[in-house]
């Protein structure tokens, strides 16, 4: 219980109660004890998918998805991620996903950094109405526009390749504005001294605005890179041929497809794509985590 | 480049100064807006024409005027189809909001390091792995027959429903999933938010005697609304466009019980390939998306504290 506050505070008695109610909060209460058990508990079952699906590829067919369940990959074995190759082109897929990924990315990127110096730095007519024009465009369900696009890519004779997926994804306009936004948190004094110097618009942003917002880039950047590397509605209605699909279509094919593969086998497959997901979700775990939380847009 | 270094020494007037600066400003913006044109206002204008249209992508297009928005209403199974996206759409804000903030509420009070780092990992990372491989995944682990739910409740004398074949529980099982993969989002934006309270308050709340309820109630909450009005209109945005694990799961059965209108704008655009009434379908969540969304911030006004 608290005590309750003297009638008049001095600033020793304000300084004590702060100093006590700390150590309180730092000894472990019977609350904080059941917080810290129920976390624990929920973490474990939140992971409990996952184990089980690395556990079951890493055991022998027969044995998997055993009554009760197992946790431990036993009889251990290495063959269902062999198998995997003669059911889908792996590799294949895995590197169309990331070159998408990367062209998406990087060309995104590319575009909404030009576009957001004019916006945030020329003061250019019809600029205000060109990005209010751009901005209204984000309620624009992708699924509208995926019709057109779809048809346009017929006559362009690109449907099921991957260029069919990363041309619309170029322009970005989220980024644009976000972009924007935070180079106008960069004073534009910096801009003009650099004029003085003899810089022109390339250099201030290339050299100066981009750097000094590598916190956004790069934010938006893991974003971009999660949305295209995961995405499965746009690969789902251009890719056809197995070996131009990505990752995430291939492993629902390899499932649903003709000839569809055994459940360990589809397991491994999945182990292959999430196990190297975790790993460069622990290394680059704080910059991951701030970059939904700062910019909070979902995948 | 050389040019305009001369033009600068010989100091321009102002008029072709200007004229420079807006050059810049066009040239800088036009290739973001030649592929805006392109890929977004082109086929939005183009969706709305479609619209108008009755096309297989086979044969000549034909106008048929308002028929596709006619068909809209008496269309037997879009009723259903916008139940079901609601339903999932309202059930997704209240889990992935109430689990959210109380994940990110134990997590801010963790004493120990280990476990805050435990419970970040374990809540956010399912987050980032792709729909397909978590709806295969998912699709096992509630199997009745192979998946463990199934095998320790059965230890316990419950059994489970077939849930993806049986029409009262596949959806339920379609929003629980989806909070399993989703709630990590939700759960950062919470805990971005909470870090935003000021502990001040917190403390001189508590030094003047409030219960942790108290200052919950009166406090946190009121602080935390702007973050909750946010992850409102994100959590309602990205339900109402479900489609993947529905697409990979359920295909939108059995007995249509999981549709939801992007699963029926597939259906009828890239299956069916009746582009004339998908692109009404696609105008229909333009405009429930936009509507809501309108709602939501008329409604800001009411329950968001303002600081």
């Amino acid at each position: 219980m608290t005590l309750l506050p003297p009638a008049t505070d001095s600033r020793e008695d304000v300084i004590v109660r702060v100093e006590r109610s700390r150590r309180r909060r730092r000894r472990p209460t019977v609350g904080g004890v059941i917080v810290d058990t129920v976390l624990v508990i929920f973490g474990i079952l939140m992971l409990s998918p996952l184990v089980w699906l690395i556990v079951q590829s890493l055991t022998e067919a027969e044995f998997a998805f055993a009554a009760p369940p197992n946790w431990l990959p036993v009889p251990f074995t290495f063959d269902n991620f062999a198998d995997v190759f003669e059911y889908m082109p792996f590799f294949q897929q895995f590197g169309n996903s990331l070159l998408l990924a990367v062209i998406s990315t990087a060309g995104a990127l590319f575009f909404s950094v030009l576009a957001a110096y004019a916006f945030a730095r020329i003061d250019f007519r019809g600029s205000r109405t060109l990005l209010v024009l751009m901005l209204s465009a984000l309620m624009v369900p992708g699924q509208l526009v995926i019709i057109p696009i779809f048809i346009l890519m017929r006559q362009l004779g690109l449907v099921d390749t991957l260029a069919s997926l990363w041309l619309p994804a170029l322009i970005n306009v989220f980024q644009i504005f976000f972009l924007s936004q935070y180079f106008k948190t960069i004073p534009r004094e910096l801009d003009e001294a650099a004029r003085l110097d003899g810089a022109g618009h390339l250099w201030i942003l290339f050299r100066m605005l981009v750097p000094l917002s590598a916190p956004a880039v790069a934010a938006l950047a893991i974003l971009g890179f999660e949305a295209s590397w995961n995405g499965y509605f746009g690969p789902l209605i251009f890719l056809s041929s197995p070996e131009n699909m990505t990752l995430p279509l291939g492993l629902v094919t390899l499932q649903n497809g003709f000839g569809a593969a055994p459940a360990v086998i589809v397991f491994a497959a999945i182990t292959m794509v999430v196990v190297p997901l975790l790993v460069v979700f622990l290394a680059f775990q704080r910059q991951i985590v701030e970059s939904v939380a700062s910019t909070g847009l979902k995948g | 480049m050389s040019s305009t270094t001369i033009t600068r020494v010989r100091r321009p007037g102002a008029a072709l100064q200007r004229r420079r600066t807006a050059l810049a400003g066009w040239l800088f913006v036009s290739p973001a807006m030649l592929l805006f044109l392109v890929f977004v206002a082109g086929p939005f204008v183009f969706a709305i024409a479609l619209a108008f249209l009755k096309w297989d992508m086979l044969t000549t297009p034909e106008f048929v005027g308002i028929q596709n928005f006619a068909t809209l209403f008496s269309d037997p199974i879009l009723p259903q189809v916008l139940l079901n996206t609601f339903v999932f759409a309202f059930a997704s804000i209240v889990t992935h909001l109430v689990l959210g903030l109380l994940l990110a509420l134990a997590v801010n009070r963790v004493a120990s390091r280990a476990i805050g780092y435990f419970a970040r990992v374990a809540i956010f990372f399912p987050f980032l792995i792709s729909w397909a491989a978590v709806a295969l995944l998912w699709k096992y682990v509630l199997d009745p027959t192979f998946g463990y739910v199934a095998q320790y409740l059965a230890g316990i004398g419950i059994e489970i429903p077939n849930f993806f074949a049986d029409p009262a529980w596949a959806m339920p099982a379609i929003i629980f999933i989806d909070l399993w993969h989703t709630v990590g989002f939700t759960f950062i934006i919470m805990l971005a938010g909470l870090q935003t309270v000021p502990s001040e308050l917190v403390e001189a709340a508590r030094t003047d005697g409030a219960t942790s309820w108290q200052i919950f109630w009166n406090v946190t909450l009121p602080l935390m609304s702007p973050t909750m009005f946010f992850a409102t209109i994100i959590t309602f945005i990205g339900a109402f466009q479900i489609f993947d694990p529905i697409q990979i799961i359920t295909r939108g059965g059995p007995q249509n019980s999981t549709t939801t209108i992007i699963m029926y704008l597939y259906e009828k655009g890239f299956q069916a390939f009746d582009m004339g009434y998908a692109a009404a379908v696609a105008l229909l969540v333009f405009l429930i998306i936009m509507g809501v969304t309108v709602l939501q911030f008329i409604g800001r006004r009411k329950w968001v504290h303002e600081s």
